[in-house]
């Protein structure tokens, strides 16, 4: 995966005499969004996470872990959570881990590259129930998905989207551009629709993970995204109603000063348990291994005023390149 | 009279919130809101919780009942609730 963090926002205020509220108030995250291991079959070149066979972290919590963190998460009541990775449905658990939420009521979403959405396991997910498979199209052509997805093949991600349609397990698409997808844009919207997916989402790619070392071939232009953002606006219009096309168009830098004011209440966690505030920064502000998600949750209201935060954000407008070390993870 | 499939609510010392999952929007309901989401888990009808809401609020004048039912028809709308 790669993008910015899109997170559960307070968009509307639905009571009769609207209160102010941030996540400071909120006694639990609204969202949590699990990266529950960084191992994956494929290597893409623009991976956030670097994630590839044999990138497992070797600390991956063990199934007394992952099934205490799940009980945890269901306790606090938490209304949503995503599986994604590296890719999700290779943990050897992932069958057992979305029964376990979606038994006990949880909304659950998948973010997966779609490679082993077989007709068997998309009629297991409806029969679970999750909330939605987010499946990750990068082009909407065999050459372009394949030139961005190593190791991936095009025909069997779109093979597993047809085979979620058939199960009716609802479907979202997740798009990276890049300098040689982004004229795509607009046929990879019409085939999300096509493909009966009800969200299709998008924003910049990162400079990060393997980005780092692919930018080159990667990066668009600000030409390049003007116009990417140009057809998403007119998708948004065509598609009203039917498709909800949604697209982050600000870049990584207004996206963070915008966070700094208004943290989201989203709890990144990785693999090992360890919790960082924002995909797109350093900074960890727990770790399940030591610590219950709930006291996780008070330090992630504290952290986010450390100095540090502010003052990375600050030297990102000068030196874009200090997010190429969002691995390295700075503890507050 | 029930939460939409992919609504789910929670108290807060502040009242509730309402999230729509599918759109990732969240709704900050006050006291009265997040008793009136509440009551349409329990399974009330819509006569009931107002009748419920101006007894608990103690308000016989029917601002609650008025403020009540003027959310429940803006939840419906949303699709946040489904009969």
């Amino acid at each position: 995966m790669n993008r910015l963090d899109r997170s559960a926002e307070e968009a509307q205020m639905a009571s009769a005499e609207p209160v102010r509220s941030s996540s400071e108030d909120l006694g639990a995250p609204l969202y949590i969004a699990w990266q529950v291991t960084n191992e994956c079959n494929l290597a893409c070149l623009h991976c956030i996470e670097e994630s590839g066979p044999g990138k497992a972290f070797r600390d991956e919590f063990d199934t007394q872990q992952v099934f205490g963190f799940l009980q945890q998460v269901m306790d606090l009541d938490v209304p949503y959570l995503s599986f994604s990775g590296g890719e999700p449905m290779v943990h050897p658990q992932f069958f057992e881990m979305v029964e376990f939420v979606c038994a006990r009521d949880g909304q659950l979403k998948i973010e997966t590259n779609g490679h082993y959405l077989n007709p068997e396991n998309c009629r297991r997910l409806n029969e679970l129930g999750v909330k939605a498979v987010q499946v990750s199209l990068d082009g909407a052509s065999r050459e372009t998905f394949n030139r961005m997805r190593i190791r991936g093949d095009y025909d069997i991600a779109i093979e597993g989207v047809r085979n979620l349609r058939k199960a009716d397990v609802p479907i979202e698409i997740n798009y990276s551009p890049t300098r040689f997808n982004v004229h795509e844009i607009g046929a990879a919207v019409d085939l999300a629709y096509e493909l009966g997916a009800y969200s299709f989402y998008t924003g910049r790619t990162m400079y990060t993970g393997n980005a780092v070392k692919t930018w080159h071939l990667l990066a668009p232009s600000e030409e390049q995204y003007v116009e990417y953002f140009r057809v998403l606006h007119e998708k948004v219009e065509e598609y009203r109603g039917r498709l909800r096309v949604h697209f982050h168009e600000m870049g990584l830098l207004d996206e963070l000063r915008y966070r700094l004011q208004h943290p989201a209440a989203l709890l990144i966690v990785l693999p090992n348990g360890l919790v960082k505030l924002i995909n797109a920064l350093p900074f960890v502000c727990g770790d399940l291994r030591r610590q219950t998600l709930s006291e996780i949750w008070k330090n992630f209201q504290n952290a986010w005023k450390d100095p540090r935060i502010a003052e990375f954000v600050d030297e990102l407008a000068t030196n874009p390149q200090k997010t190429s070390a969002l691995h390295k993870w700075v503890y507050l | 009279m029930k939460l939409a499939k992919y609504v789910k609510f929670r108290e807060e010392k502040f009242g509730g919130v309402l999230f729509e999952t599918r759109s990732e929007k969240v709704f900050t309901l006050n006291p009265t809101a997040a008793a009136v989401v509440r009551a349409i888990e329990q399974g009330a009808g819509e006569g009931d919780i107002v009748d419920r809401l101006t007894e608990d609020f103690h308000n016989p004048d029917g601002a609650v009942a008025g403020e009540a039912a003027a959310f429940i028809a803006q939840l419906k709308e949303q699709g946040l609730v489904v009969e």
